[in-house]
Order: C-alpha cells, then structure tokens, then sequence
C-alpha cells in the first residue's frame, strides 16, 4: 500500500469498514510513513471538531415529535390502515370497516380540538356569508392595493394574481377567523369562486384529517356548513382554502394555490 | 392473532381485534422510529432552508415511514431506512441544500446555540465551524453530516443517497479537506483530495 492507496481508503479506514487484511496493511503504511500519519490524525481531529460544534447545538423535538403522533393516530384510523389485516370472511371485513368507523369518529374527536374547529367553521361562515351570499361588505379590487394589504398583514408577496392559470385574483379583504386577522382572497375560474385565507405562519399548527400532499406539504381537509375547506402550511403562512363547490374542485384549487406559495 | 383467530368470532370481538392491531403496530413504531427524530431534524435543520421547513421535512419522513412500515423488515437499520427517506422526500420536492449555515449569534446567544455541556465547544468555535460548513457544496454537507456526526457507514450512506460507496467516499475525502482548509487555511496539505471514485469503490464491492 503507497500514499496514495492510503488516501483513497482513508474514509472506510475511519468508518472501520476495512476488512482485517486491508485494515493491516494501512496501520503497517501509517508505521513507516509519518506524513500520513500526521494527516490522519489531521483529519481525525476535525472530525472530532466538526461532531462537537454540530451534535452542541441543542434540538428541541417535542413540537415535531407531537405533530408525527397526531398525524399517525389520525392515519392508524383511517379505514384503508383495516383493509391490510388479515381477512376471514365476508363479516369480518365488515366488522374492520364498522371499527374502523368507530375509530375514525373517535380520532375526529380526538384530533380537531375546539380551536382549530372554529378556525375552519369561521372560514366557512365567511365564506358562504361574504361569497356565496355576496353580504354588503368593503372588498378591495385594485391588485396593488391588495399587495399593499398583504405587506400590511406581513405577507408581502403573498398574493398572485393568477392560479395555476385557471383562476384569476377578483377581490380581497381582511377577516378575522378564531381571533386571528387573515386576508381574505377570493378567486374565480369564471363560473365559480373559491376562498383564499392567508396569514403569517406561528406557533400554532393547522390539525384535521391528512388528504394528502401538495407540492410537498400535508393537505388538510375538513367540512362544516356545507362547505369543504382544505389547509397547509408553507415555510412563511398558513393557508385555508374554502368553497361551496364540490370537494375535487376544492382539492384543484388547494393544489393550484398550494403550487403558487 | 393470526387469521384462524376471528373465524367464528363475534363483532364485537372482531371491533377489539382490529384497535388492538393498530394500537400495537403504533406501539411498535412508536419504540423502533421515534428515537430517531433528533437525528432527523438535526439533519434536516441543515438541509431545508428554514426551521418550519425542516419540521415539516422530519413530518413528511415519518408520515412516509409509518404508511410502509409494513415493508420495513424488524433486525435492519431502521436509523438507515429513516434518513434514506428523508433525503428521497427531500430530493422529490426538488429543493436543494440550503447554502445558508445556521446563524449563531455571538451577542446573544440563543437555545439553539447553547453548548450541551462545559466541556463543549465555545460558540466562536460553533460559529466558526458551522459557517464555513455552510460554504461547502451540498454534496460535501450531505456526506459529512452523515459520516461524521450521524456516525453512518460509508456503506450505509450510500445506501441512503443511492450513490456508489466509490463517490461517498470520494465526496467525504474532498469534504472533510474543504472544511479543513476554511478552518485551517494555513495547514500543510499532505494529502490532495483525489476524485478516487472509481477504483477503491470497485474494490470493496
């Protein structure tokens, strides 16, 4: 073994994944040549260095560790986590359905506290008064008065005027939802409007049943007054869709919004 | 309970059967993956470009984890099977590593910056290092945060990245002497990082 075998091997030498001949072989090399040796312990103590500054940096896990636990009580619940057992009959599949009924409502219980349960019922009270009934209220239409609402609102370039190419920006406003100020935005593909809330993100994380992913995010979905309404959360906002129209076009719209955030 | 077990069985039996095997399955997840969310989000604090989104990266991990942790075979590296998803879920978004180190602050030093012991190291020399690890290719971090402070095997790591072990050990030569020389711009460099891929992988296969 030369030098430059030597460099080749270093990273499985201070992995310990050299076999005991090789392994031999390099301690025999590092012996009689001292240049190597030196950058071996060179590099040995940078590691060390490296290890120390990074694991020293403490990580608070609780939050997260919370939100996989909800997010799996939530799936372990869903009726398809059933369907995976083992099967014995016609009765028995219909029994883990019935169960896993039970369990879906328990875990609905469960799992949308209160809070988030009046976000989503706010969102869709807004909707259907402001939107579908079109109540008498102050709406903003000029783009740039819009924009200038959302750096308002700490959102700044938050609002795009166009969706997926399918929908198009008509109109905005600012609402409270479960006592937090949200910007109302509602957007129409020419026939039919949907609902944009967008507010900065916090502390506070969105619950409710997972429909999927997003361009990455978890989709939320949950349904109060007749109306659907799906969240997910970006780096930068939280954001609730609500509409009226049926649940697939709701999920469009939440993935086109979803894509443009 | 196998399946001859509900032959025969009554629905309310069946109903206690089917919560006793998701709460089981959720027991066991709960003992073989959950100790390794620390390690996860250490990792993903250094790839995703902000903490919300390194969160959401460990959420997406685990929430992928527990809907194939059937497939998961018990006695393997489930630490392994954990980060190889959270780097395929990372990739698949299509993000790169961020470039931005983690900021330590020298004047007001917060949670994330405190050293866990005395012992450790100061927080010039977490600064120090972590901004000049931040200077480094992402294919460099992403090997060294594996090897050096998640402890993985060159074996294991491309397993995780799906690399051939030549190009892991390749990245973490030319890595560790990228760091080196940012910390230490003056030491003598013995040995040149070589591109190396190609030769020592081949013969340890």
């Amino acid at each position: 073994m030369n030098c430059s075998d030597i460099t080749e091997i270093a990273p499985l030498y201070i992995s310990a994944e050299l076999d005991a001949r090789r392994a031999s072989e390099f301690d025999a090399h590092l012996k009689t040549c001292p240049a190597c040796m030196s950058e071996l312990g060179a590099q040995a103590r940078l590691d060390e260095r490296f290890r120390e500054a990074l694991l020293a940096e403490e990580v608070d896990v609780s939050r997260v560790n919370r939100r996989i636990r909800e997010l799996i009580a939530a799936e372990s619940f869903r009726p398809a986590a059933a369907v995976s057992q083992p099967r014995s009959g016609r009765w028995v599949t219909a029994a883990a359905g019935v169960a896993a009924a039970f369990l879906l409502v328990a875990a609905g219980y469960l799992l949308v506290p209160g809070h988030v349960a009046r976000v989503y019922a706010d969102a869709a009270r807004d909707h259907q008064l402001e939107v579908v009934q079109r109540q008498a209220r102050p709406w903003i239409v000029d783009p740039a008065a819009i924009a200038a609402l959302a750096v308002q609102q700490g959102i700044a370039g938050s609002v795009p005027l166009e969706l997926d190419a399918s929908y198009h920006l008509e109109r905005a406003k600012v609402c409270r939802l479960d006592g937090h100020l949200y910007l109302h935005l509602v957007y129409s593909d020419g026939t039919r409007e949907f609902s944009l809330f967008l507010r900065q993100r916090d502390g506070q994380h969105l619950t409710g049943a997972i429909r999927g992913f997003a361009n990455g995010r978890f989709l939320r979905a949950a349904s109060a007054d007749n109306e659907h309404l799906l969240a997910f959360e970006t780096s930068r906002l939280t954001v609730m869709v609500a509409t009226d129209q049926p649940a697939g076009a709701a999920e469009h719209f939440a993935k086109a919004a979803s894509a443009a955030l | 309970m196998g399946q001859a077990g509900l032959t025969g069985v009554c629905l309310p039996c069946s109903v206690h059967w089917i919560a006793t095997t998701v709460t089981a399955r959720q027991d066991e997840f709960e003992h073989v993956a959950m100790p390794h969310s620390r390690s996860l989000l250490r990792v993903a604090r250094r790839l995703a470009s902000d903490p919300a989104a390194a969160e959401d990266l460990v959420q997406e991990t685990y929430f992928r984890a527990w809907r194939s942790f059937d497939q998961f075979q018990a006695g393997t590296n489930m630490r392994a099977w954990l980060f190889r998803i959270l780097f395929n879920a990372f990739y698949a978004q299509g993000r790169r590593i961020s470039a931005a180190p983690i900021l330590v602050s020298l004047d007001a030093p917060g949670r994330e910056a405190e050293p866990q012991s005395r012992s450790g190291p100061s927080l010039a020399e977490v600064a120090e290092i972590s901004n000049a690890f931040g200077e480094l290719s992402s294919e460099h971090r992403a090997v060294l945060l594996l090897a050096v402070v998640e402890g993985f095997t060159c074996r294991e790591i491309a397993g995780i990245l799906t690399l051939p072990i030549g190009t892991v050990m390749s990245r973490l030569s030319r890595g560790r002497q990228a760091l080196r020389e940012r910390l230490s711009p003056a030491a003598p460099k013995v040995w040149e990082a070589r591109a190396g891929a190609g030769r020592a992988g081949k013969e340890i296969r």
